[in-house]
């Protein structure tokens, strides 16, 4: 095993010792009960452990780790349905604030890093809702043109929109003020397009992967007919199929993520945020289904994966979106060469 | 297992492997193998491969490979699809007889066997199934019964792909009936049997389409030397169930197949104008990004096994996933040709494509029928669906005997 590989392994065992211990079950009910998502104090957390500052280049107080440190980290927080906009403030705008030194980058890196500021960021069609949005203390907007611009929140309005997930907060962004134009950089937007796209197809596999293990938990310990009904074939059959998704799901979405630096980058992370989505749909479906009627209850815990999957898959790309773009590429490329 | 490849190592290898195809590689395909003319010419081609010393690149050297490791040999079959080279006919006798040899053969039978079976001088077919014994497959009757220093065999197998062609079979047969009624996967022996020894009938198998590229077999009083047997006399199902992992999962390379026939699938849309039919994107969308997924696992995979990693667990997996893949392309294809599906690879359904695009539609209606069979054979998916949700996911077992 190279270095590499244990330091990737050392993150997620880290990830998952800090998130047992701090966003259980008894966390997303208070957050449930509260009606709140994020919190200083999980946040603060996550801070703490060196994950948020993770992609942070050392000179501004960070670890200068590469993003494919972090896929097996968002799986995890994606198993965990973790309440927090990781993707948004440790991955998207941390790359982007690192990619466009400058004042900017010097006044918020720290604060960022500290545990202290959230930051979120716009990517046009991709973001038509904000997740987090009404905790951040930043907004990175990021436009087709590569113009990159921060509004502080006193140069925005927030307003809430009543979000599936109530784990995952969404709202409507308009910007009020001028804003501070970071640079203008093509390269940085469609890097962190792949960014997110790409973390949101490792959040959904994990995401999936949790409603797999709640569901083969249940049908191994469900009784009926004198016997647990994970012994007939025709739930073990839909368990099987599900846990092929979700396998083939997590393969793509974690070497997607690894990969945002390559070449064909954009399409890996395409190809596995929509397959992620199709995953997740199938999970959300027979997990429920395989539950029967107690995974309807708001008593029992299997809505919070429910709702997180049906949220993330219509956040940063939807399958059918991926899809035709990733279709109509595959013909321009085809027609070309085979005219050639 | 070789040392892992480095990535200039695999950029040199991958530049040698496409110059030399681009060399040999028949300018015109070759007639489908499952006649007997294209079958002699895919096997001159074979021998062709040999010669350049690229049958069976990830071989140990000691038996005639290159020793390539698994990043070099995915770089193959990417470079091997790509060029378009013919299918591939001794991958069976490869892979699933091959490493078995290296395993549990004794020295003499991996020297009298593994030269000609590289060489693809012996075509080798498999002779697992029987008319009685398909997913159950421990329930075969296919007997042995020692006398001397032979085994006299008498039985039937079916479903034997190549079987028409092949000059010798690997088979499991009974050799000890009493062993299998208390435990039946007990006293099954792996038995290698020349297909000219007198007894031997074989029937060519004619299929959905009409082609002939499976046979059944029929054993009467067929005298094989006992020192044909590999692996242990009654140990057989052990050694039969070590080359199952390669129909189930363990062909590395084979998304370059798939990419390609994507790509056939988009150029068909093309040629039906279809490139701003949202229903045809969809269809075509959801397909390829099966095959980029199915690429990543490929990678995964090597890297699992590079790094000394167990791969059967996901054997099952990968056998569902590609063989669903590969019936959603073809299956696609024949929907987007709408009514047009209903004739098999007329021209005229694709009025100005180019030579490739009509090549690969006058293939599209075989292809869909072996994307059909991919799903029964290596274990059916629902046998695979069963050791997923028993082995991988731990629910507990079907009653069964």
């Amino acid at each position: 095993m190279t270095t590499f590989d244990q330091d990737r392994r050392q993150l997620v065992a880290l990830t998952d010792d800090v998130l047992r211990a701090h966003c259980g079950l008894d966390h997303l009910r208070a957050r449930l009960d509260d009606d709140t998502a994020h919190t200083a104090a999980l946040w603060g957390r996550l801070a703490e452990t060196g994950l948020v500052s993770a992609l942070v280049a050392e000179d501004h107080g960070g670890a200068g780790l590469s993003p494919a440190h972090l896929s097996g980290v968002l799986h995890s927080l994606g198993r965990h349905a973790v309440p927090e906009p990781f993707l948004e403030t440790a991955v998207l705008a941390t790359s982007v604030l690192g990619a466009l030194p400058g004042p900017v980058a010097d006044t918020w890196l720290p604060r960022i890093v500290g545990g202290d500021a959230l930051a979120v960021v716009r990517l046009g069609e991709l973001t038509p809702f904000l997740p987090y949005a009404a905790d951040a203390d930043l907004l990175l907007d990021l436009a087709a043109d590569g113009s990159v611009r921060a509004f502080t929140r006193e140069e925005t309005e927030v307003v809430p929109v009543p979000s599936l997930d109530p784990l995952r907060p969404l709202a409507r962004v308009t910007v009020t003020g001028e804003g501070t134009l970071l640079g203008s950089d093509r390269a940085v937007v469609t890097r962190t397009r792949s960014l997110a796209v790409a973390g949101a197809a490792c959040l959904l596999a994990g995401a999936a992967q949790r409603l797999l293990e709640l569901t083969v938990e249940y049908v191994g310990v469900r009784e009926q007919f004198g016997r647990p009904v994970g012994s007939f074939q025709a739930v073990k059959h839909k368990a099987a199929d599900l846990a092929v998704m979700v396998d083939m799901a997590t393969a793509a979405a974690l070497s997607a993520f690894d990969a945002v630096d390559d070449p064909d980058g954009a399409s890996r992370a395409a190809a596995a945020k929509a397959y992620a989505g199709d995953a997740a749909a199938r999970a959300n479906v027979d997990a429920l289904q395989l539950h029967g009627g107690i995974g309807f209850t708001w008593e029992y815990h299997l809505h919070v994966w429910l709702k997180r999957v049906m949220g993330l898959a219509a956040t940063y790309g939807t399958t059918t979106a991926l899809r035709r773009d990733l279709a109509r590429e595959l013909l321009a490329r085809v027609t070309e060469e085979r005219r050639g | 297992m070789s040392a892992p490849d480095t990535a200039a190592g695999v950029a040199e290898f991958r530049a040698e492997v496409r110059a030399w195809l681009a060399e040999h590689v028949p300018a015109e395909p070759l007639p489908p193998w499952t006649e007997r003319e294209g079958f002699d010419l895919h096997r001159a081609w074979e021998g062709r491969l040999f010669e350049g010393g690229y049958a069976a690149v990830d071989w140990p050297t000691e038996y005639g490979g290159r020793d390539a490791g698994l990043r070099r040999s995915i770089a193959f079959a990417e470079e091997y699809y790509r060029a378009g080279a013919p299918e591939r006919i001794n991958m069976g006798g490869l892979y699933l007889l091959g490493p078995v040899l290296m395993r549990y053969g004794t020295p003499e039978q991996c020297a009298r066997w593994i030269p000609d079976l590289l060489a693809c001088r012996t075509i080798w077919c498999q002779g697992f199934s029987e008319p009685g014994s398909g997913s159950d497959l421990a329930s075969l009757r296919t007997s042995a019964e020692r006398d001397g220093d032979h085994f006299v065999v008498n039985g039937q197998k079916i479903w034997i792909s190549m079987g028409g062609f092949a000059d010798w079979i690997f088979a499991l047969v009974r050799t000890d009936p009493e062993a299998g009624r208390r435990r039946k996967h007990d006293g099954i022996s792996f038995l290698c049997i020349d297909l000219r020894s007198p007894g031997v009938e074989v029937r060519p198998l004619t299929m959905v389409d009409g082609t002939r590229g499976f046979a059944e077999v029929f054993f009467t009083d067929v005298r094989v030397p006992v020192g044909n047997v590999v692996g242990e006399v009654g140990r057989g199902w052990a050694v039969a169930m070590s080359t199952l992992g390669f129909e189930r999962g363990a062909v590395f390379g084979d998304h370059a197949k798939f990419s390609r026939d994507v790509a056939d699938l988009a150029a068909l849309a093309g040629a039906r104008g279809l490139d701003e039919d949202t229903h045809a994107l969809d269809e075509l969308g959801r397909v390829l990004v099966q095959t980029e997924v199915y690429r990543a696992n490929v990678y995964r995979l090597a890297a699992l096994a590079e790094a000394g990693g167990e791969l059967d667990s996901t054997a099952s997996i990968n056998k569902v996933f590609w063989t669903q893949m590969q019936h959603d392309i073809f299956d696609t294809g024949l929907r987007l040709l709408a009514q047009d599906g209903a004739v098999v690879g007329d021209p005229g359904s694709l009025p100005g494509a180019d030579a490739a695009t009509l090549r690969a539609w006058s293939r599209w209606h075989h292809r869909y029928w072996y994307a059909r069979a991919a799903m029964i054979f290596g274990g059916t998916n629902e046998i695979q669906r069963n050791i997923i949700s028993e082995r991988v996911l731990g629910l507990p077992m079907e009653p069964r005997r």
